[in-house]
């Protein structure tokens, strides 16, 4: 087949060596009002997190959440860390275990010592992919902490056919009650899917670490007498009721207990100061107010950086406060249409995905390979993807690795849903935008206008299964 | 069987009435306006939003910037032999901005020549860094490593584009990353050791690499802009970072270009001939549809201002396999992931895509615009172009763009309020009526695009149309 060249228009022979009979362009522009653009600026993004979020006007400047009392253990991840293929325990981690839980607060500075002395007896195993390291029925003996890789944990079903349970990744840890329980086996077994490294502590060693230390076996009294606490499935103190009884029962009396110092959410600021010459904004004010360019692209800035904080801030951040049920592993490595079904099983009611761009790329890639096609939906007129009927909204702040690994956030938002919500201070003096305002801090010596910018913010997740992640998403191809 | 007879089949009957052909003479014919092919539907320009340029110069002012540009490479070649134009070294980051001709040739003479068959590794990982290479011809695959230990692909590579190590570190330093010729490959090479002995000799040369060692390590923001400084989440007394937002000292300035052309009509068909319809306005309508046609063409395909030239070189990618693959757009969906306008393809490109789509068994649901059933990918429309060029290797090119000035997208440029202004943006002048009694008008149409910020737009390269996939 021929190539449609023929049809490229040619532009007519310039004649370079004529002179100019009149004005040229180039001498006409000194005469006349160039059009400006305001000034762009690279690097906005599309914020969807704080578009989406509901924002709750604080007043006081402190947002407090009450919740019912949980007498259940807290569960968290146990972080390592690594020197060449060495893993270490970080002994402070140790406390997220349901059994050590609170210790530090009990023991006081023997806390310190005792934890040091637990990691000092945690031993390494590197398993190859396809190793079973933990068989079903086997006799359960040890804590395992998963410190890399990606492990399956799988069950034989009734029918003798092989269930998969889940995946773990790195921070999980299973066993813990095989340190303390009478004779108990392994009611599901483990098989590494990529190279891993896996900290284990015997129970032996466990057993010899608390009969040489009272404050643990007092730690562990307590623990057990708390576990025999009535409690709910997500660890609350339960509400006792009656249901199907007949004749005369006597019944039950209860109350709903509240957590008794309930978690307070500060404001968090964003602050800045711009400066603009005095003489900037006295002379060159036309067409554009260079004072409110100047800060027309200094909010824009303060607005990326809260996005990201609202991801990345150790206080109140998603990333650093999803609860460790919620987190779940890719089932093979790229987010395929099962990872998100079941990262949007996990809550009631998700109603946004937050992804980062490459990351939804690697989805697309996934769903082509499957021949699906997600339906589209429109926010404010603009086409965004979408699974379920859920938008998947594209968020560069999330991290992506330099391992080209990426998280994927599920959320269910608003207080009236138990959601996550924005927090705004209701009203500020010299207030610009709804949580921003921009103060007139003075003029100095050299002639300087100096404005203050301060954003606050912040972000509550009113109870743990409003936010969900689906982490170690490969985005690689 | 029967002969079909039908009625009057009978030639040498005699006719009984007045026949058609001579009842014509009577009648008066209904005409058609005169009809043109090639034209085509100019999406773009219907989709563009248009900023009316009053100047004839639009200005777009931005944030300073310090990025180093990362462009790509010419390469001559004389039958097998190839060279790169020592000129365009200077798309090297390293070696933005220095023009001495001389020094720069004997870079590109030191350049060596290799070939690498598809599946070959170029360089492999954890090998040390110590060479430039120009990918002149083929497809490059970067392969990092994924988490698990796993390979990932970084990015491909493609004609022009090169990967060298790091200059800016004084250390000797690895390969992070295995490249692996997708393709067969035609690769220039030129090893640091050699570099560094022509940067020696030449003390021009020298000190401008200096330079580019000192300005690399300044403060900047992703995306290479001079940085806004801010502090968060602190608490207590401390003193507050001072700011301000620098701009680029010399904006880009967008002159408005034209497409003209001069209209002939005599003055006796104008005079006489004008009924029913004016011949005078036929002739411009036909006109303005090839000038509207040859404008669309300029704003994507001239050296200046159009499209094609002037997407950022971080917002081109290749496609994968070739054909433009449903993987393909993704990526391109995700370089414009803000609020995404159109893509913009060659109708056979679109028909390709189509094809891999099949392959998939995706039925993409097409979009409503202005009541066209428009096909589309993840709801972004992809809309007809039949000006976007396709190679003689039958390789052609898709974009995707944000429009609107208030999104930093892609905005078209005209004039309003010209003299004579027949349509937005263009005007009919006349010009006089010469000695063979001919009126001349000239029509003349100005417009040009500007891509505000580099992020509003992406181009998708090399996309084989000819080719299903593999």
């Amino acid at each position: 087949m021929r190539p449609d060249r023929s049809s490229d228009p040619v532009s007519p022979e310039t004649d370079a060596t004529r002179a100019p009979t009149s004005l040229s362009t180039a001498a006409a522009r000194n005469l006349v009002e160039l059009t400006k653009s305001a000034p762009q600026m690279r690097g906005i993004s599309p914020r969807w997190l704080s578009r989406m979020l509901p924002w709750i006007d604080v007043t006081g400047g402190v947002y407090r959440v009450n919740r019912r009392l949980s007498v259940g253990l807290g569960d968290g991840l146990i972080r390592t860390t690594r020197v060449g293929t060495d893993f270490r325990l970080v002994p402070q981690e140790l406390v997220e275990l349901p059994l050590l839980r609170g210790l530090d607060e009990e023991a006081g500075d023997a806390a310190a010592e005792l934890l040091d002395a637990l990691a000092d007896r945690f031993t390494q195993q590197d398993y190859a992919p396809g190793a079973t390291f933990v068989r079903e029925g086997e006799a359960a003996d040890r804590l395992l902490v998963i410190a890399h890789g990606k492990v399956d944990r799988t069950r034989v079903g009734s029918y003798g056919d092989v269930l998969k349970l889940g995946v773990l990744a790195e921070g999980d840890h299973v066993g813990g009650a095989a340190l303390i329980g009478g004779a108990r086996t392994w009611d599901f077994s483990l098989t590494a899917t990529t190279p891993c490294a896996v900290l284990s502590l015997p129970r032996a060693a466990f057993e010899a670490v608390a009969a040489d230390s009272a404050a643990l076996r007092t730690h562990l009294a307590a623990v057990a007498a708390r576990v025999r606490r009535p409690q709910d499935k997500d660890g609350q103190a339960a509400i006792e009721l009656a249901a199907g009884h007949r004749g005369e029962t006597e019944l039950p009396r209860t109350f709903v207990a509240y957590e008794r110092s309930p978690r307070e959410y500060e404001l968090s600021v964003v602050q800045t100061v711009v400066h603009l010459h005095t003489r900037v904004m006295d002379l060159y004010n036309g067409p554009f107010d260079q004072l409110r360019e100047q800060l027309r692209l200094t909010v824009h800035a303060i607005r990326e950086r809260e996005e990201h904080e609202l991801l990345h801030n150790p206080e109140f951040g998603l990333l650093h406060h999803i609860d460790p049920k919620q987190r779940l592993q890719t089932r093979t490595g790229p987010p395929t249409p099962d990872d998100l079904d079941e990262l949007i099983t996990r809550r009631r009611k998700t109603q946004l995905l937050l992804a980062h761009p490459q990351a939804i790329a690697a989805f697309g890639r996934e769903c082509n390979r499957r021949g699906v096609y997600p339906e589209t939906t429109l926010i404010d007129g603009v086409p965004v993807h979408s699974w379920r009927n859920i938008p998947l909204l594209p968020c560069p702040h999330l991290p992506l690795t330099e391992a080209r690994t990426s998280t994927i956030l599920a959320l269910r938002l608003g207080a009236e849903n138990q959601g996550v919500v924005g927090l705004r201070p209701a009203d500020l003096p010299d207030q610009h935008e709804p949580g921003l305002n921009v103060r007139f801090m003075g003029i100095n010596e050299r002639a300087v206008a100096r404005y203050l910018v301060s954003a606050y913010q912040s972000l509550a997740m009113l109870i743990p299964d409003a936010a969900g992640a689906l982490e170690n998403v490969e985005v690689g191809h | 069987m029967t002969s079909d007879k039908s009625p009057g089949a009978n030639a040498d009957k005699q006719q009984t009435s007045l026949d058609t052909a001579a009842a014509r003479n009577l009648a008066e014919t209904t005409k058609t306006a005169p009809q043109m092919q090639g034209i085509t539907s100019r999406w773009l320009l219907k989709m563009l939003q248009w900023v009316n340029v009053q100047g004839g110069v639009y200005r777009v002012n931005r944030r300073l910037s310090y990025a180093v540009g990362d462009g790509r490479l010419t390469f001559t070649n004389v039958g097998t032999k190839v060279q790169v134009v020592p000129q365009e070294l200077c798309e090297l980051p390293i070696l933005r901005g220095f023009d001495d001709p001389g020094a720069l040739q004997a870079l590109a003479d030191r350049f060596v020549q290799r070939e690498f068959k598809a599946g070959d590794v170029i360089v492999a990982r954890d090998t040390p860094a110590d060479a430039i290479f120009l990918v002149a011809h083929g497809k490059v695959n970067r392969i990092g490593t994924g988490k698990y230990g796993d390979d990932t692909i970084l990015d491909t590579l493609a004609d022009g584009d090169h990967f060298s190590y790091q200059a800016i570190l004084e250390s000797q330093d690895s390969w992070t990353y295995t490249a692996k010729a997708v393709t067969a490959c035609t690769i220039l090479v030129l090893p640091q050791s050699t570099f560094e002995d022509v940067v020696a000799q030449h003390d021009g040369l020298k000190k401008h690499i200096d330079n580019f060692k000192l300005r690399a390590r300044k403060p900047q923001e992703q995306g290479g802009e001079a940085p806004i400084e801010l502090s968060a989440g602190r608490k207590g007394e401390y003193i507050l970072p001072g700011t301000f937002v620098d701009y680029e000292l010399r904006p880009r300035e967008y002159e408005l270009a034209v497409a003209q052309t001069v209209l002939q009509v005599h003055t006796r068909v104008a005079d006489l001939f004008n009924n029913p319809m004016n011949q005078t306005e036929q002739q411009l309508r036909l006109t303005i549809e090839a000038l509207r046609e040859r404008q669309e063409y300029e704003m994507i395909n001239n050296r200046e201002i159009g499209l094609l030239h002037n997407a950022d070189f971080s917002q081109r990618i290749h496609a994968r396999n070739g054909a433009p693959s449903p993987d393909d757009m993704d990526d391109l969906l995700a370089l414009v992931h803000k609020e995404p306008g159109f893509f913009l393809a060659h109708p056979r490109a679109i028909a390709a895509f189509g094809q891999e789509c099949n392959r998939r068994g995706i039925y993409p649901t097409p979009v409503d615009i202005g009541g066209h059933k428009i096909p589309s990918w993840r709801g972004v429309p992809i809309l007809p172009c039949s000006k976007i060029p396709i190679s003689e290797a039958r390789t052609t090119t898709i974009m995707l763009m944000r429009t609107g000035q208030e999104n930093q997208g892609v905005v078209g440029l005209h004039q309003l309020g010209i003299p004579d202004e027949y349509q937005p943006g263009l005007n009919v002048r006349f010009m006089g009526i010469n000695e063979l009694a001919v009126m001349q008008y000239l029509v003349s149409t100005y417009y040009s695009v500007a891509v505000l910020v580099p992020d509003a737009m992406a181009l998708l390269e090399t996309v084989e149309i000819g080719r299903s996939g593999d």
